[in-house]
């Protein structure tokens, strides 16, 4: 009893050590993959389990996911950093710091009519990179694009920011967010 | 130097996604039937030269050649098959297969949600992606006459 689980034991740590020399690049990789996988399950459940009338609440659905994600997310990534001064210099926060916390990279371009309407532009976005690089599987942009405006907005709202966010393909794998400020 | 065609098969042998580059005669059956037809066969020889080895082999059946050209088989863990035609100066394309499944299909079809894995690829992105990498491989460029 006692020679076999030590034969057990030390084949354990064996496996621990293999696992670890190999681990160190798969493990920085999984963390992503398992975000897209994710996403890419919680997208088709949501659709797989509507019926025919509730269908077209499945992009609000997906939205007031991310929305209480990103609600949560701002929480931890602005723990450290000091008082944004105005709007822009948030929305500069958002393209930056919370864009490279989620899909490892910056937004390529911000752009602002000062009066409250402010556009992100990701070139490779993420979600649609894997999809397509043109018009092929057009349709079904949307619906993985509900979950990010959703995380935009709940990142926004907790930090007093209301707005509405939408988001425009024209030819993948390139995505713009509007931003549309609420001002009461 | 040159690739043929270019096959990759499921575990349950459909017929996931082909295509051809420099490839002189067809077969002058159907697509399907040809796809069966490679599909039976690889399976066969398979089962032939683990059966017939002398000893545990580590990577089974790799390639076979003819006068004319030389068949590269690869196979992943999850029993994807793929499957290259060359002419017969090629020499191991084991890397290069592998590589076509670890950067092409497992991220542009494992990673497409709209892409179900049981059936033919249809993403032009990954068509486009493989098209693009066979083509710029250092044995693809000289077409043999």
């Amino acid at each position: 009893m006692r020679i076999l689980l030590r034969v057990k034991i030390i084949f354990r740590i064996k496996s621990v050590v293999l696992l670890l020399q190999r681990g160190v690049n798969m493990a920085t990789m999984a963390d992503e993959v398992l975000f897209e996988f994710l996403h890419m399950e919680l997208v088709s459940h949501i659709y797989r389990t509507a019926s025919k009338d509730e269908k077209d609440h499945c992009i609000s659905k997906l939205e007031s996911l991310g929305f209480r994600v990103g609600q949560s997310l701002i929480e931890r990534f602005t723990k450290e950093t000091s008082r944004f001064k105005d709007e822009l210099d948030t929305m500069k926060f958002m393209c930056k710091e919370f864009w490279n916390a989620i899909y490892k990279k910056q937004v390529d371009n911000l752009r602002t009519n000062h009066q409250g309407v402010y556009v992100l532009q990701d070139n490779r976005f993420k979600f649609l990179t894997q999809l397509s690089n043109g018009k092929q599987y057009m349709e079904a942009a949307p619906k993985y694009l509900a979950f990010p405006c959703g995380l935009i907005r709940g990142a926004l709202s907790n930090l007093g920011i209301n707005c509405i966010v939408t988001a425009d393909v024209s030819a993948m794998p390139a995505c713009k967010f509007q931003i549309q400020i609420q001002r009461v | 130097m040159t690739v043929f065609n270019f096959y990759i098969f499921d575990r349950n042998g459909t017929c996931l996604y082909y295509a051809e580059w420099n490839r002189k005669k067809q077969s002058g059956i159907s697509k399907e039937e040809e796809f069966k037809l490679m599909y039976g066969m690889i399976f066969s020889i398979k089962s032939f030269v683990n059966r017939i080895s002398p000893t545990d082999m580590k990577d089974g059946f790799m390639n076979f050649k003819t006068t004319k050209y030389k068949l590269h088989f690869f196979e992943t863990q999850s029993g994807l098959k793929f499957i290259m035609n060359t002419d017969l100066n090629v020499g191991s394309v084991k890397e290069t297969l592998q590589l076509i499944y670890s950067s092409i299909y497992v991220e542009y079809v494992v990673k497409n949600p709209l892409c179900y894995l049981d059936q033919p690829i249809t993403s032009e992105l990954f068509k486009a992606k493989l098209d693009d990498f066979v083509r710029g491989l250092p044995i693809f460029p000289t077409s043999v006459s």
